[in-house]
């Protein structure tokens, strides 16, 4: 067939192509990357954080490492991290889903929330809990290490594998020790902990 | 693609050309296959590790978190990628009458490129995994697949370049589009993942990856199939090829836009999951007209769906391929979409486009194409039937299982002050149906898998008149006396 034939039936492919990867993917791609924290106003009443988000709040120990198990052991094919609004679905009315209720500050959750985190664990399916705000949900590490290591212990309903390998038995008394991938598993899910207050700045959009 | 006959010299150079295309085409399909039963085992375990949670606890290597994940890298890589491959190289080779010149250098590519599935599936396997469905390979083994995929495909330009002044097929479109649009979107998700600074649009990507997977890898490839195998065993043209065109380029122009559909509420600006639901609702207008245009290309003809397995296999993956427009429309709309969202029914709709419409459309064109390329006849028309029927019945059973058993659990989701556990305990009877239908299709790609390596190795039969279902072998009249036809 004619060059010019060729590369116009191949210019057309591309062309079709690049609009919806060019406007779906690389300019919000560009818009989002490298967030600025957004600083709060004295209307927002917050004291002790300069702004939103807050990479401290969103770190606890060693869960940067903790990420990196979670998501080998493929945590995020059974638990989303994304709270929705209600017009897309009742997340936000199961207790403690949406953060701290009690103190005004359940939300859905928000580009900020992720910002410590390379690949945001939005997750594929929802066959256990939502974990965006399991941080407020499970204040102790033991009840933590309970749920990663009997699951069934806690609910026996549960549909959780106990993630032994993650653990050694004790010699002493039959029990479970977490090793250093435990640990840090759990500073990961002790530091999940999505409903840090939005400021008004990022609310009406400017 | 016409209903004339062809001539002795067109005859003895169709020949020729499959004879060029037999070792690495062979290759491709082989190993494709040897994939697939790994890859259906591998669901089958983690589905029944999904549903007795409790089982294997103490070894790592056996969590649901690291089997689903290699069974789909397995499917899709593995398999879908790499029988796709074998398709669009003969295809492109026969429609645009060209040999395959260079055969050992496409089995050193598909070799580099059987390395970079076995280390995605490996590595994720072992524990070096980061949770992205289907991209969840560490960061090196992606450049190993691209260079691979490059080194195959950097033959099919040239081929299709040099062909003639004739009508474009429209197979060779969609061939044409696969080969172009998927190294796109593999490196664009692979880049905003690994390199990326915006954590939120590189979980985006990954969801646009998987669809944009089944609307610019999988359909097309099963499009070009379809039209290819359809006309060429019914004997009769393309019902419009008008039609044909239109319904191609609005594919081609809508599928980039779906996929953030998937997390509509999730922390993206609510336009784009908008933009995703709409464009999926228009393509199932064009996958109505496509499937429309190819069953009355059928018309009349249908009878030849009972003895001829390539028409009956591929028939039956169009008819997947509108059930798949059908549910990934319906499931981006916010009335469906809010309980089915996250629930059982993504893992149905992906496996309905990895294995229902794409696979089984992929084996309507392996039993065309290998008997040409080898010489030989498909051993038995028996097993190709027990194939047929299990596969068709394990992917219903998966489909319906999955999509009920997300209505039911999102359904008991929505209950708020119900307990978290119910939604697991009311769905996960429908994840036995799941655990069943991997069963079912892991047999049925056993048998595939043995036949296969029965032609691979030349043990297929060397008598004239092609295989057929409910026939003796190679006795067509028998075939067509089953089927009621004469």
């Amino acid at each position: 067939m004619s060059s010019n034939k060729f590369w116009k039936l191949l210019g057309a492919l591309g062309v079709v192509f690049a609009l919806p990867w060019l406007f779906l993917i690389v300019i919000p791609f560009i818009k989002m990357s490298n967030a600025k924290p957004v600083p709060y106003t004295e209307a927002d009443g917050v004291e002790g954080i300069a702004a939103y988000p807050d990479k401290a709040l969103q770190r606890h120990g060693s869960s940067d490492y903790g990420r990196q198990i979670y998501a080998a052991e493929g945590c995020a094919y059974c638990h989303t991290q994304v709270v929705r609004p209600t017009y897309a679905g009742p997340d936000m009315w199961r207790p403690g889903w949406g953060g701290r209720e009690e103190e005004g500050l359940a939300r859905e959750t928000h580009p900020g929330d992720y910002a410590t985190e390379k690949v945001a664990m939005l997750g594929y399916q929802r066959i256990g809990q939502d974990l965006s705000n399991v941080g407020h949900r499970i204040k102790s590490r033991e009840v933590m290490h309970q749920h990663l290591a009997d699951p069934k212990g806690l609910d026996p309903d549960s549909g959780m594998p106990a993630y032994k390998h993650l653990y050694k038995k004790s010699s002493i008394d039959d029990g479970y020790v977490p090793t250093g991938k435990a640990e840090a598993l759990v500073d990961y899910l002790m530091s999940l902990k999505k409903d840090q207050k939005i400021p008004s700045a990022v609310v009406s959009g400017s | 693609m016409t209903s004339e006959q062809p001539t002795p010299e067109e005859m003895s150079e169709r020949a020729a050309i499959d004879r060029s295309a037999r070792f690495p085409v062979l290759f491709f399909f082989t190993s494709a296959a040897a994939w697939l039963l790994v890859a259906t085992l591998l669901g089958f375990f983690s589905s029944l590790k999904l549903c007795v949670p409790g089982l294997w606890d103490n070894c790592q290597f056996m969590g649901y978190g690291r089997l689903f994940p290699a069974h789909m890298n397995a499917l899709v890589y593995g398999w879908a990628m790499q029988a796709g491959l074998g398709v669009v190289l003969w295809l492109m080779a026969r429609l645009s009458r060209n040999k395959i010149e260079h055969p050992v250098a496409l089995i050193v590519a598909g070799a580099l490129w059987n390395a970079g599935v076995t280390l995605s599936v490996v590595t994720v396997w072992f524990g070096f995994g980061n949770s992205v469905p289907l991209l969840d390979f560490p960061a090196w083994v992606w450049p190993i697949m691209a260079i691979a995929y490059a080194l195959v495909v950097v033959w099919i330009l040239p081929m299709f370049r040099s062909r003639g002044e004739s009508l474009i097929y429209v197979s060779e479109m969609f061939v044409l589009g696969a080969v172009v649009w998927f190294p796109w979107i593999f490196i664009t998700a692979n880049l905003l993942i690994n390199k990326g600074t915006a954590p939120v649009m590189a979980a985006g990507a990954s969801a646009w990856f998987i669809t944009n997977l089944s609307y610019f890898w999988m359909a097309p490839i099963a499009l070009a199939i379809a039209y290819y195998i359809i006309p060429k065993i019914t004997g009769r043209a393309i019902f419009s090829y008008p039609l044909a065109q239109v319904s191609f380029w609005i594919l081609a122009a809508l599928s980039g836009w779906t996929g953030f559909a998937r997390y509509m509420g999730g922390p993206f600006p609510a336009w784009m999951s908008a933009v995703s639901g709409t464009a999926s609702i228009f393509i199932l207008l064009a996958i109505i007209v496509t499937v429309v245009n190819l069953l009355m290309t059928l018309k009349g003809a249908t009878k030849i769906w009972e003895f001829s397995p390539s028409l009956r296999f591929t028939v039956f993956g169009m008819l997947m391929l509108a059930v798949y427009g059908l549910l990934s429309a319906m499931s981006s709309t916010y009335i469906f979409g809010k309980s089915l969202q996250f629930s059982h029914f993504v893992v149905g709709l992906d496996t309905l486009a990895f294995y229902g419409f794409f696979s089984m459309t992929v084996f309507g064109a392996i039993y065309f194409i290998v008997p040409r390329i080898t010489g030989n006849e498909w051993p038995s028309g028996k097993r190709i039937r027990t194939h047929f029927w299990f596969s068709t019945y394990g992917i219903i059973t998966l489909v319906v299982c999955m999509l009920i058993g997300g209505i039911a659990q999102g359904g008991s989701l929505s209950q708020w002050n119900q307990a978290f556990s119910t939604s697991f305990v009311t769905s996960s009877a429908y994840v036995a149906g799941r655990c069943i239908a991997w069963a079912l299709i892991s047999f049925s790609n056993f048998l595939f898998l043995y036949q296969l390596a029965l032609m691979f190795i030349g043990k297929g039969r060397k008598t004239s008149g092609p295989t057929l279902i409910h026939a003796e072998p190679g006795k067509v009249e028998s075939a067509k006396a089953a089927a009621g036809l004469n």
